[in-house]
């Protein structure tokens, strides 16, 4: 990471993979990691719905960690590894977890649905199998306003468990393979 | 009690479903949202685009003395600065979709004029290359203020030495006083064996959608087109709106309300800057977007609910409700917003009870706080909370099964259709059934042979109730006209065929999370026998859907449901129609199955309705006497509003030495008519419940009454519920089909929002009934609950209550 200045302005000079892919940018010292994924990247699947820390709707994973990316600021993704929502599906086919989100209508309209999904993928990569009451916790990070939250539990604990859930509706075609965390 | 004369409801059978309507079918809406590919207003970024940022009256109320914003103009980036005078001189005052009977109208410009009314106005704005240089510029303009005194406290607001807020209109902070009711409660007050009263106090919060507001508007000059992206419930009423305020015709404005993060009744109609935002975009002739921060939200959009409720109910001996009566003061903020305070506390004054006489006093308070406006429930919660926990008090008082005394009043399903006191009629139902559904399913018959002994661990254990009704949708465009509302009480949709064998769904509703693509396609699906994947719903968007309401009131499909039944099956009559030319068939012998026109006796005889659709749309082979084209128009209102109900049950176990409490077990009964898909309409339930319980338990937006300034408004301040807050919830449903809607549907989206404070205070009181706890504030906390313990005193009968204004009561009132 290097610094310089354009103008009055000093601008930060990063590296970082996202998404599999590295990146190189020159940012404002105070652009946030939130607002450099979805302004500079066009990743718009990562939400901002408070720039506190609160709400978790920018919730990405770094590093293999789930991240509040408005707390952090670009310039801090300088040699990490970022995976966004985006990276979830492959072509025409959900992801899994995002399969037995659909399948347990585990979203309504869908703002804080990105980070519940990158808050699971971190969990995931936990290697534990989560109770309900744990899972419960640890998505306690992001809120929904429209779910109440108990089918956004099961979606999660359904794809831990890696089984489809039965009666899902395949009207799309995109997927309903069993499936659990990678 | 008013019998009408309409067709009595059906049984409770559940309404004969055929194809997709009644299944869960997985929703159209998700794949998009899923993959992080939801259209949300701030996704949309136009080439050139400018960035808003607004400057806020940081005192509860204030003169404004003075306005410099020439250092603003100076610094890199900055292209424009507007300030009052400007928005005076090229706009007219924001319009209100939702008057208040008898107010007189508020003078409500998108920047402050000569005085502030609450902490959060906007008094100026700037556009810049980016939202930091926009937030920059702000710190350049220097404001000089003057405080004026004010008034946080809605009671307080009413004394006849409070600072008026709008003394230029009004001669105190009372914006109107309405009254509805019939017979002669004051009368029946007098004869009665017992009358329990309560003043109930409900607490100010906010709808909190993750997605806050935000606009993206665009002006092209040449074209005369003013393109608004707009996080709205309302994109059709958005346009009207924005051509009011901003001198234009209707036809110049175009608003799009793709994906909405969240609505809940927040996102009705024009705010202050989305008028701002379009001035910039006009001034400079490139698009400006604002999405409002989280800070913003808490202070300049609206809140909801504040009221205080002076509740009566008289009875004889043997339980029988004889009047109910409430006089509520209830707070509408700084100005009258676009949907204002809640009514729905007059329209079901009485819930589900029987009572032929009553009265519902509103008065609509000015106080200098964030404007409130509409939220899911939307006064039903507030007055379910004053006249359930008054109904505990009655069978405490007269020592009768509380489950008993509401069964004993509840109207009876033989009666329905009822007219109400306040002029509402219940359409049908069988309330009492929810209420047994619920006593049984939580154990009360167990649990009031036990008593309340403590446990173990000195806990004691309480069950509470609270029964309900919801009305849903309007009770017609006459009502709605009576009332001086700006809307209709319709849907409205375009069908269109597509040559690749498909139905293109056109409406005016956006999509906000209530799964009304699904559903739409369900009937579409339902009604002409197409495949449902083979229709595609296109939402919110004023240029390409028919002129209609929008998603509020819980009215979305039960008006819409008739305007797509209508449209399908004109579509599907055409439709067999030259498939029976074509196949030279009589079209009686004919049905569309899928993706076919074929023969009902023989399914190999048929022709796709691809071919059937291209046939129509190029005229090419049509008979004579056809017109081409495959596309329909329909636009429908129901005959009445619809009325759902239900009972909640709550086992709370609570620690009398200290007042904290768990709820562990919720049980909520709910009907809510032909479900047309179970799952969306149990996702309803659970969603609006969990906002239940965030008003009921935790949140509270609090006011510093010397300051005047909102303490709390930050998501770190302001608790709702995470995943792991919400008890167990348990969901039953009946399904009594509506006799005034189409496929007898009832609204869903807000019946939950309306049981938990009444459910979970009457648990309390239940178990804490030895010392004499009786709550009437929310949001119950602990610390409320120990504060009943240790000074039982200060609640009940208030010293002092609200009175009825003088004057006779209209027979009914204007009638809802």
């Amino acid at each position: 990471m290097t610094a310089n200045t354009a103008g009055t302005e000093l601008l930060v000079e990063l590296t970082t993979t996202v998404n599999g892919e590295e990146v190189t940018a020159t940012v404002p010292p105070r652009l946030h990691a939130a607002d450099f994924l979805r302004s500079r990247l066009g990743l718009t699947g990562t939400h901002i719905g408070c720039e506190q820390g609160s709400c978790g709707m920018c919730t990405v994973v770094v590093d293999g960690e789930a991240v509040k990316s408005c707390l952090m600021l670009a310039c801090q993704l300088d040699g990490r590894t970022v995976q966004t929502v985006e990276s979830l599906a492959t072509d025409d086919r959900l992801d899994p977890l995002q399969q037995a989100f659909k399948d347990a209508h585990a979203l309504q309209c869908g703002f804080c649905t990105p980070g519940f999904l990158m808050t699971a993928t971190a969990l995931g990569y936990q290697g534990s199998c989560p109770s309900r009451a744990e899972i419960r916790e640890e998505i306690a990070g992001v809120l929904c306003r429209c779910t109440g939250y108990e089918n956004i539990v099961s979606a999660i604990e359904n794809w831990f468990a890696g089984v489809p859930q039965p009666g899902s509706g395949d009207e799309t075609g995109s997927g309903g393979r069993a499936g659990g965390p990678r | 009690m008013t019998t009408l004369d309409r067709p009595v409801a059906v049984d409770t059978a559940p309404a004969a479903s055929r194809g997709v309507i009644g299944s869960s079918v997985t929703r159209k809406e998700d794949d998009r949202l899923l993959r992080g590919d939801g259209r949300f207003t701030d996704d949309v970024e136009p080439a050139y685009l400018l960035h808003m940022a607004v400057g806020r009256c940081p005192y509860p109320h204030a003169r404004i003395v003075r306005v410099d914003a020439s250092r603003a103009w100076t610094l890199d980036g900055v292209k424009h600065v507007l300030v009052g005078t400007d928005v005076r001189a090229a706009t007219e005052p924001l319009t209100v979709l939702r008057p208040v009977p008898g107010a007189p109208s508020l003078p409500y410009y998108a920047l402050a004029q000569d005085v502030a009314t609450h902490e959060g106005q906007p008094v100026v704005s700037v556009a810049a290359t980016s939202r930091h240089v926009a937030e920059d510029a702000l710190e350049l303009i220097d404001i000089e203020y003057e405080p004026l005194p004010h008034v946080v406290d809605v009671l307080a607001a009413l004394e006849p030495d409070a600072p008026v807020l709008h003394p230029s209109v009004l001669d105190s902070n009372l914006l109107a006083a309405n009254s509805d009711g019939s017979g002669d409660p004051e009368r029946r007050m007098l004869e009665a064996d017992v009358v329990v009263e309560g003043r109930f106090r409900i607490n100010r919060v906010t709808a909190l959608p993750m997605e806050t507001r935000a606009v993206v508007a665009e002006w092209r000059p040449g074209a005369r087109e003013l393109t608004v992206h707009i996080s709205s419930q309302v994109p059709h009423l958005i346009r009207k709106q924005l051509a009011e305020t901003l001198r234009l015709t209707e036809s110049e404005v175009r608003a799009v309300a793709s994906d909405v993060g969240g609505g809940f009744g927040l996102k009705l109609g024009v705010f202050p800057e989305d008028v701002l935002a379009c001035l910039h975009a006009m001034a400079l002739r490139r698009p400006v977007k604002w999405v409002e921060d989280r800070a913003e939200h808490f202070r300049a959009s609206t809140h909801a609910r504040e009221s205080v409720h002076d509740y009566r109910i008289a009875a004889d001996a043997t339980g029988r409700i004889l009047a109910m009566t409430d006089v509520y003061a209830t707070d509408i903020g700084g100005w009258n917003s676009p949907f204002g305070s809640a009514q729905l506390s007059s329209v079901v004054l009485n819930g589900p009870y029987r009572v032929e006489d009553g009265y519902a006093e509103r008065r609509v308070t000015l106080t200098n706080k964030t404007p409130v406006g509409a939220y899911r429930g939307y006064g039903q919660p507030e007055v379910n909370f004053a006249y359930e926990r008054l109904m505990d008090t009655l069978a405490r008082r007269l020592d009768i099964d509380p489950v008993e005394l509401r069964a004993q009043n509840m109207v009876k399903q033989q009666d329905l259709p009822w007219k109400n006191p306040t002029g509402a009629v219940y359409d049908s139902g069988d309330y009492e059934r929810c209420l047994r559904m619920a006593a049984e399913a939580i154990g009360w018959s167990a649990h009031r042979t036990a008593g309340r002994v403590p446990r173990a661990d000195g806990r004691i254990a309480g069950i509470g109730f609270s029964s309900f009704v919801e009305r849903t949708g309007y009770a017609s465009a006459r009502f709605l006209a009576r009332r001086g509302s700006q809307f209709g009480a319709h849907e409205s949709v375009t069908l269109r065929a597509n040559r690749s064998g498909g139905i293109d769904v056109y409406t005016g509703v956006s999509t906000m999370g209530q799964s009304a693509e699904t559903a739409f396609a369900q009937v579409v699906s339902e009604v002409f026998g197409i495949d449902y994947t083979a229709v595609t719903v296109h939402a919110g968007d004023t240029g390409a859907s028919p002129l209609n309401t929008g998603a509020f009131a819980s009215r979305t499909m039960i008006a819409a449901a008739g305007a797509l039944r209508e449209a399908a099956e004109e579509l599907a009559a055409k439709t067999v129609r030259l498939a029976a030319a074509r196949l030279e068939i009589d079209a009686a012998h004919l049905e569309i199955a899928g993706s076919v026109v074929r023969r009902r006796d023989d399914a190999t005889v048929g022709v796709p309705l691809a071919e059937v659709f291209t046939t129509a749309i190029t005229g090419q082979g049509i008979p004579p006497g056809e017109d081409p084209g495959l596309e329909s128009t329909s636009h429908f209102e129901p005959s009445d509003a619809a009325y759902s109900f239900g009972t909640a049950a709550a086992l709370v176990s609570v620690d009398p030495g200290t007042g904290e409490f768990d709820v562990e077990r919720f049980v909520m009964v709910h009907d809510a008519g032909t479900v047309v898909n179970p799952t969306i309409v149990e996702g309803q339930v659970r969603g609006a419940l969990a906002q239940g319980f965030g008003a009921a338990l935790s949140e509270e937006l609090r006011y510093d009454g010397d300051t005047g300034q909102l303490v709390n408004g930050s998501m770190l301040d302001y608790f709702v519920p995470t995943a792991a807050d919400l008890p167990p919830i348990e969901l039953l449903h009946t399904e009594v089909a509506s006799p005034v809607t189409p496929f007898g549907i009832r609204g869903v989206g807000e019946a939950g929002t309306i049981p938990p404070g009444a459910a979970v205070a009457n648990a309390i009181c239940d178990a804490l009934a030895d010392y004499g706890v009786a709550l009437s504030s929310l949001p119950i906390t602990p610390e409320a609950v120990w504060r009943a313990l240790a000074d039982q005193a200060a609640s009940g009968t208030p010293d002092e209550h609200l009175t009825p204004t003088p004057g006779d009561l209209p027979d009914g009132g204007v009638g809802y």
